[in-house]
């Protein structure tokens, strides 16, 4: 009950949050690699667009701010396996989210034809 | 021309036909010369037995009488030993026709793909397996078939006699109880001792296996009563009547109509509830003259997916704010009112606590213990027993006879409501199939969306529903036979065979068949595309090709999580990246049509079109899609 609360606190002043809490230094190149290599692929896409069969949610476009995002890896919200200190460091996380940013955001579905047929 | 298999089968025909006209029970068409036929006294120690003496009546030939007495299309088997003598039979006594042999490389594959024949043609198919290996093969899918409520009429050969086994492999292929094997999940099975016990059994069998729930049933099939020349003075052939289907108890359906014409957001839960377009109508009907929202699990297309009340998509909101829930046939009722956390197993109450639940389903006369398809035990406020399409079109009277003309003028308001609240579902589906719209590996999303385009024009099914989600999210379904569901107990290698399958079946209707093929489940018995090539059956089979056990991958990784290890090494026994499978060579080897690896998403459509017209002139065909994991 204690992390939904504290995850709720963090998600409520997501809002808030402003381009700062990017971390600086992140290496797109380095956290695609760990993106798959951390299996994150597996649940999220390796867009970050979620994964069917409940699978996992949408994390990208419009991803969680950092602070968000890193807590979310931690002490992930109820299904999702957490990541811990011992084998993904900050600097790691900070990679992936760089990765993330660094993506192509997909076109809108009103603007694809296809799905609209 | 008249050759001796037609004269032969014309015969037997003329012969059928006129038994059917007398309205007798059916007599077999071996059964009048037999009955002259002396039993044939044995040889003299020195005769030449190869060049004098011959079965020219095998037990085999009657076998196969009773078979087509049941309007079997095919039979699929992995030849062997055991059944070589109602195998030669269905070739050149029963002209391999009602029943046509098919060939099939593996018994799973067998047993799939009368699975899935039986979904899309609403009648069963045969299979011969080899007693103890082929049947031992068979058991998965035989399994999948008894959990999905499918009918599959098994034979397997076996000899009995032991003084009649050939030394070695034979002894080693023959059971005491070849039933035993699968008797956790047959409805039936027999050993007959005798033709006419094999007429009545197999006749039985078959009437056991239609009766909802339908279930796959065994028939044993000895060697000797296979081999030996008839000599039985009168054979007769009992005739098929089938019982009528198990309808639910008005008085409870009447009580049910109270429930739900009374409640203030009733939902209808359909799961394994219909079996035919008919089944479809008649939820339709219960559904709008309630206006209560369906949510379809998807194992069935129970309701079209482009009416307004399927409101599947939302199945969390309205399963939480429902006060009465009609469940049809579904499997697992406990999940739908609860949800189990992995891996601290904390149950998380998704409905409300005072939810009413009615319950219409035969679960509790499918009485075996050991293998746990029966699911976590909800007891229902009203269960009712009984059929649910049967029992569909006498719930519909009973609301109709008690809704007043108020209430339904009130119950109709809703119908707007519902309208918006589809119309926002398909909505946010399409928003979140966008999503990696253009990325590669392909988005499953991006795959369905792509054979739907390919399709749409067509008289289409897909005859393996379950494996993307999407399909069901966004391609309009009205038809029964649109989307026929999965393999029932989840054993990964049911999705190739039973697409085949069910291609065969849709073949013979004129409905072109298209499917998402997982590539973990085609590695697991890929001749099964021979047998599809070999057989004409035309099939869009569309990898889903996401290199891996895609469900395996992320269990590990949550084990590695959970015990603070190496989260690097999930991928270890559970993806197939080095080597990469090529399945367009794969299919190629098999002699079907393929196309691929297409990492691109903008090459799938254009692939697809080339498939699809491989496809229309009656062939399968392959492309081999590089995908998300899900
Ligand atoms: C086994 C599946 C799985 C894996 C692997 C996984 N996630 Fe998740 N993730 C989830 C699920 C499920 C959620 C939804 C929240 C929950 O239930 O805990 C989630 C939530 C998130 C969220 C918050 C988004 C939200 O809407 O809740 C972020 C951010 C995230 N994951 C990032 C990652 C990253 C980065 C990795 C790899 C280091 C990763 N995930 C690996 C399943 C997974
Ligand atoms: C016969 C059998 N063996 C193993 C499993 C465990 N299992 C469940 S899902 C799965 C992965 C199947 O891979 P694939 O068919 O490619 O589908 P994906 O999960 O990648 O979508 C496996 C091996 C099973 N269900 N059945």
């Amino acid at each position: 009950m204690a992390i939904i609360v504290a995850t709720a606190a963090l998600v409520l002043t997501a809002g808030a949050a402003v381009a700062q809490d990017t971390p600086a230094g992140g290496s797109a190149e380095r956290g695609q690699k760990l993106f798959v290599d951390l299996g994150c692929f597996a649940c999220h896409g390796t867009h970050g667009q979620g994964g069917d069969r409940g699978a996992g949610p949408r994390i990208y476009p419009n991803p969680f701010p950092w602070p968000v995002f890193q807590h979310m890896v931690r002490k992930p919200r109820r299904d999702m396996p957490a990541y811990t200190e011992k084998w993904v460091s900050d600097q790691d996380l900070a990679d992936m989210y760089a990765y993330l940013l660094s993506l192509k955001a997909a076109p809108a579905a009103k603007d694809i034809p296809l799905l609209n047929r | 021309m008249s050759t001796p298999e037609r004269d032969n089968d014309i015969q037997r025909r003329a012969f059928l036909k006129g038994a059917a006209a007398a309205g007798a029970a059916l007599a077999a068409a071996t059964t009048a010369t037999a009955a002259e036929e002396p039993r044939p006294a044995p040889p003299p120690a020195a005769a030449n037995l190869a060049g004098d003496t011959f079965v020219t009546r095998p037990g085999s030939d009657f076998m196969v009488d009773v078979i087509k007495s049941l309007d079997i299309d095919y039979v699929a088997a992995n030849p062997a030993a055991s059944f070589r003598s109602i195998h030669e039979s269905i070739l050149n006594y029963g002209g391999n026709r009602k029943p046509e042999f098919l060939t099939a490389l593996h018994e799973e594959s067998s047993v799939a793909m009368a699975h899935g024949y039986a979904k899309a043609r609403g009648k069963p198919m045969a299979v011969f397996a080899h007693s103890t290996v082929g049947l031992q093969h068979a058991s998965m899918a035989v399994y999948n078939a008894w959990c999905d409520r499918v009918p599959v009429l098994i034979f397997a050969g076996n000899g009995t006699d032991a003084t009649a086994r050939r030394p070695g492999v034979e002894w080693y292929h023959s059971m005491q109880d070849p039933g035993a094997l699968m008797r956790d999940f047959l409805k039936w099975d027999d050993q007959p001792a005798s033709l006419q016990h094999f007429a009545e059994s197999t006749v039985r069998a078959y009437k056991i296996m239609m009766a909802p729930p339908p279930e796959p049933v065994l028939i044993a099939c000895d060697i000797e009563l296979q081999e030996t020349q008839i000599h039985a003075g009168t054979l007769s052939i009992p005739k098929l009547v089938l019982s009528a289907p198990p309808q639910a108890d008005e008085k409870a359906l009447r009580e049910a109509a109270k429930w739900l014409i009374a409640a203030s957001q009733p939902v209808i839960v359909a799961d394994r509830a219909v079996r035919s377009a008919e089944g479809v109508r008649a939820l339709v009907e219960l559904a709008e003259t309630l206006q209560c929202p369906v949510i379809c699990t998807g194992n069935r297309m129970n309701f079209p997916s482009t009416h307004y009340l399927n409101l599947s998509e939302n199945r969390a909101s309205l399963v939480a704010n429902a006060d009465v829930i009609l469940m049809l046939e579904v499997a697992d009722s406990w999940g739908v009112l609860h949800g189990l956390g992995d891996p601290w197993k904390d149950v998380r109450r998704v409905a409300k606590p005072d939810v009413k639940v009615i319950h219409i389903t035969l679960a509790d006369f499918l009485m075996k213990s050991n293998y746990q398809d029966m699911q976590r035990f909800l007891p229902a406020d009203l269960p009712i027993s009984g059929d649910a399409e049967t029992s569909l079109p006498p719930l519909v009277d009973a609301v109709k006879r008690q809704l007043t003309p108020a209430r339904a003028a009130t119950l109709g308001q809703k119908a707007d409501g519902f309208r918006t609240q589809h119309r926002e579902m398909k909505e946010r589906q399409k928003a979140a199939a966008a999503l990696g719209w253009d990325a590669s590996p392909v988005t499953t999303a991006r795959l369905a969306t792509e054979v739907w385009n390919a399709v749409k024009n067509e008289t289409w099914s897909l005859v393996v529903s379950d494996r993307v989600s999407w399909p069901k999210r966004l391609w309009p379904t009205t038809e029964y036979h649109q989307m026929l569901g999965g393999s029932g107990g989840a054993g990964v290698g049911y999705s190739a065979p039973a697409a085949i399958g069910a291609a065969l079946a849709n073949r013979d209707r004129g409905i072109f068949s298209v499917t998402l093929q997982p590539d973990g489940d085609l590695l697991y018995a890929p001749g099964v595309l021979w047998t599809a090539a070999h057989h004409k059956i035309p099939l869009l089979i569309v990898m889903f090709n996401n290199r891996g056990y895609g469900q395996e991958i992320m269990h590990v990784q949550r084990m590695a999580n959970l015990h603070q290890r190496n989260p690097k090494n999930a991928r270890i026994g559970t993806m197939m990246w080095d080597p990469h499978v090529d399945f367009a060579k794969l299919a190629q080897a098999h002699g079907v049509w393929g196309e691929g690896p297409i990492t691109d998403p903008n090459a799938v459509g254009p692939a697809l079109a080339r498939a699809r017209e491989i496809v229309k002139g009656g062939a399968p065909a392959l492309v081999d899609v590089v995908c998300q994991l899900r």
